[in-house]
């Protein structure tokens, strides 16, 4: 039995307090409701995936996935054995017995080898379009933050930036096509390709920047110049080193968005399938920039939507999206991790 | 003279430094200058000009969208136009009336069915029940054939008038061929093209002969179908009875309208011009979009729109209640610890990359969502069993978990704006923790969720991969009068339907100036929610002070 003057002060039981109870219980079961909807694509993407990726006996990992291109898998019955080999597996197997020459196989698209070409165009299109991002994006900022004073002109900027940050990816994609690859003439390229994307992320460059270098005191700002420093010194000597990590962490989170992108890269620099990973048969250095290339995102749209779903086939999805969503999640996690980690290192 | 032109070296400046100084402030020392800027000046209008690159990608996004696709109008006028020219539009009344006709014949066919159902139901064989409606099925054939004099006449037509239509799209090929030749100097090679213009007057002739043959084959049909509506067979139950009548009253009304056919026939005039804003409406209203067809083609943006408009309102549907009790979850009755984890847990979400939903969507989510349909328990859902895999709701569950972490975020954000001061005011008068979260928190940064919301639609309504893969891609309104079992059919949408065929239509094409069409209708939508957004966190901010 609790004494009166405990119960006193203590919520009475009734109609008002159970409803209340069950709302706010509302509340957590739509929060955890987020959170295993999630975990449950990850999940099921990473447990169907890594077989695909993974092997059961050392190295452990899949190495002909990361390292070979794309190939046609050839599923036929020789001598009364299933065999699955890969195009050139095949061909090789096929020259090497005579009688191989009558089989009847099922071939599946892009079902065997790997998705080497693909790891290396995405990384090429981030490694552009982020070097362009953060080129101008950083600039930006520093103007914006330590040159402009509040005028119609520097807000019409800000509005600028605020509603490129709203526009769709697929019309960023469009602008491309239009602008870079028909007006230009640079066709479906890398360079296309990085631009497109480069400005699709730069309002993402330019407000992390500007919250990095709004992050540094304004004494350190006015201690150099008292000093007799130049503005551009004080800013090359007193801020940008001090605002740098807060600006690079947050870009990764731009690097997600860039790597992620199916839409603008579509039509601008990818390719459904090349043979010739982007250093191979170059004329003259230039080419480099205006071939096109395959990248993961699409590559996955190509073998969600355009080859047929069967068991053959599911390997090689799977494996992609997970390799895909393994990469995407790293640079997401790495950039969550590094600003917490920043935020605890400079207190002023 | 040679000794005054070499530049001082570094020994006299450094020796003339002190008399400068002297003589003046440092400041008036000549200095580097570039185009009158001094070094500071540079760097500071370098990086001004970086800064001026967001303003000037909107400006030609703005600029390369409005010029791909503003050739679009003129195009689609002229595809109007030769539509009326080449006899397509006359055709197309004669077509109507047979569509027309086909959707009593599916109204038959469907009356039929459920009275087959009600008598194998009653434990009739399949035998019986067919031999108990031969009468219906004797009114159907003949309803159903009643229309084959139109149909046959109308078959004719429509060659006759795609053969114009192609005749006249070489002559202006050879045009286009003969200018090329002209711009390219090959005046010998281009007058050797011969050009023979399409003669309309004389190439309709035979087509608007086949009035009288048309007026004949009208009334056949119309006595036909009079005929048959006088018998009258008996059907099981009531309910059906009074269909069967409503369907005769339909088909009567049907009838009553040929003469308006006919005169609509007899007034029509090929060399009636196609006014230009008939373009923009056929645009903006027009509930058809069939590009690259043999017969004509259509853009019309309204089922793309309602498409897009369908999926985000599913898609919010979901994700508003969930975000919006997650902030608040979050931000008002969670632990710090809890806090910790959840919250990046639910930003992660946003890291996931949309072609990997869209891909989870294809191959897991809609065939599960399709077998979960089809539970016998869940049969009270609306459009519940569904058969086709991909369709609005598949898309929607995914696009909801993209909107999620947006309207999360921002709606926590907001929550997070409001003062400790508000909160403790209204706990110390008494209200308890859901009173507050309602009354007190919710009002207060209402103003931030709104716009959380809006952009959240804006994210969802912009995005690509998800709807390209999972929306079920059939360009056609859905049919709301299924009522809310609408969400379950097929939809295309406006960023689909451009990543879908921007890669198929030829340069130049009509068909990818109207891709260029949506993409702008979609660039200044965009701008529009955004706009709306920030509107409405300026507008209705609460004065905190």
């Amino acid at each position: 039995m609790t004494s009166p003057t405990a119960t006193h002060f203590a919520p009475r039981p009734g109609l008002g307090r159970t409803w209340e109870r069950g709302a706010l219980w509302l509340f957590r079961v739509a929060t955890y409701f987020i959170v295993l909807c999630g975990a449950f694509v990850f999940g099921q993407i990473f447990w169907r995936g890594a077989p695909t990726v993974f092997t059961a006996h050392a190295p452990f990992v899949n190495v002909a996935f990361f390292t070979e291109a794309p190939e046609s898998l050839h599923v036929f019955a020789y001598q009364g054995e299933k065999m699955e080999l890969g195009d050139r597996a095949f061909n090789a197997f096929k020259a090497a017995h005579a009688d191989a020459g009558a089989i009847k196989d099922d071939s599946y698209v892009y079902s065997a080898g790997g998705i080497f070409p693909c790891i290396v165009g995405t990384m090429l299109l981030v490694a552009g379009s982020m070097g362009i991002a953060l080129f101008l994006g950083v600039s930006s900022a520093i103007y914006l933050n330590e040159y402009a004073r509040d005028s119609a002109f520097v807000r019409f900027i800000r509005l600028a930036i605020l509603n490129l940050a709203g526009v769709p990816s697929i019309v960023f994609g469009l602008f491309g096509f239009g602008m870079f690859v028909i007006f230009f003439g640079w066709n479906v390229s890398l360079l296309a390709g990085w631009f497109t994307l480069a400005f699709m992320v730069l309002p993402v460059v330019i407000t992390a920047s500007e919250e990095s270098l709004k992050a540094v005191p304004k004494g350190f700002r006015e201690g150099s110049l008292a000093l007799g420093a130049t503005k551009w010194q004080t800013i090359r000597k007193n801020v940008l080193p001090y605002a740098l990590p807060g600006i690079l962490t947050s870009s990764i989170l731009g690097i997600a968005r860039v790597a992620g992108e199916t839409a603008p890269i579509m039509f601008t620099a990818a390719y459904v399938v090349r043979d010739k990973l982007p250093w191979e048969g170059l004329e003259k250095w230039t080419d480099f920039f205006f071939q096109g290339v395959m990248a993961l995102p699409y590559h996955i749209y190509v073998v969600s939507s355009k080859i047929p779903q069967n068991e053959y086939t599911a390997r090689v999805q799977y494996g992609t999206a997970f390799v895909f969503l393994l990469i995407v999640a790293l640079i997401a996690s790495t950039s969550i991790v590094l600003r917490s980690r920043l935020r605890n290192r400079y207190k002023w | 003279m040679a000794s005054t032109r070499i530049p001082p070296s570094p020994e006299t400046q450094a020796d003339a430094t002190p008399a400068a100084t002297s003589a003046g402030f440092l400041a008036n020392k000549a200095r580097f200058r570039f185009f009158g800027l001094t070094l500071d000046g540079c760097i500071k209008a370098f990086f001004g000009g970086n800064a001026v690159v967001a303003v000037l990608v909107l400006t030609l996004i703005t600029i390369f969208l409005f010029k791909e696709g503003g050739g679009f109008f003129a195009q689609n006028r002229a595809n109007l136009q030769i539509y009326r020219q080449a006899g397509l539009e006359y055709v197309d009344f004669i077509r109507a009336q047979t569509t027309g006709h086909t959707a009593l014949t599916h109204e038959l066919s469907d009356l039929r069915l459920r009275q087959f159902h009600r008598l194998t139901e009653a434990g009739k064989s399949l035998a019986e029940a067919n031999a108990a409606l031969a009468g219906f099925d004797e009114f159907a054939n003949q309803f159903g054939d009643a229309i084959i004099p139109l149909r046959g006449l109308l078959s004719d037509l429509t060659e006759t008038a795609t053969a114009l239509k192609s005749k006249f799209a070489t002559t202006e090929n050879l045009k286009i061929a003969r200018q090329q030749l002209l711009a390219a100097g090959k005046t010998a090679e281009a007058d050797k093209i011969v050009i023979s213009e399409v003669n309309f007057d004389a190439e309709l002739k035979p087509l608007l002969g086949t009035l009288p043959a048309y007026q004949a084959a009208s009334a056949e049909t119309a006595a036909k179908i009079t005929a048959a509506l006088t018998v009258k067979p008996a059907l099981p139950t009531p309910e059906l009875q009074a269909r069967l009548e409503q369907f005769k009253m339909l088909a009567a009304a049907y009838v009553a309208d040929f003469p308006a056919v006919e005169k609509n026939l007899r007034a029509w005039d090929y060399r009636q011009p196609v006014p230009f804003f008939r373009s923009i409406t056929s645009f903006i209203f027009g509930r058809d979009w069939i590009a690259q067809s043999s017969w004509q083609e259509w853009y019309g943006i309204l089922p793309l729109f309602v498409g897009s408009l369908m999926v985000s309102f599913v898609a919010l549907l979901f994700a508003v209640p969930l975000g919006i009790g997650a902030a608040i979850y979050i931000n008002q009755l969670a632990s710090p610890a809890e806090q910790r984890i959840v919250k990046p847990c639910i930003e992660f979400i946003s890291a996931i990359p949309s072609v990997v939903l869209g891909f989870f969507g294809v191959i897991f989510l809609g065939e599960n969502l399709r077998l979960l349909s089809q539970q016998s328990w869940l049969a009270w859902v609306p459009g519940f069993p569904f058969s086709e895999r991909l369709n609005i709701l598949t898309a929607g569950c995914l696009l909801a978990l993209i909107a999620v972490p947006t309207i999360f975020t921002l709606a926590e954000d907001s929550l997070n704006n409001v003062p400790r001061a508000f909160k403790e005011a209204s706990f110390a008068l008494g209200a308890s923790r859901l009173q507050t979260i309602i009354k007190v928190i919710v009002p207060a940064s209402l103003s931030g969720i709104i716009s959380a919301v809006l952009l959240g639609l804006g994210r969802v309504i912009g995005e690509t991969m998800v709807v390209l893969l999972c929306a079920g891609n059939r360009i056609a309104i859905p049919d709301f009068t299924a009522g809310l079992a609408v969400i379950t059919q097929p939809v295309h949408t406006m960023t689909g339907l451009i990543a879908q065929e921007m890669g198929e239509v030829p340069v130049g094409s009509i068909g990818r100036h109207a891709l260029f069409m949506i993409g702008l209708v979609l660039f200044f939508l965009s701008l529009l929610i955004n706009w709306l957004a920030q509107k409405i966190v300026r507008r209705y901010r609460i004065a905190i002070d």
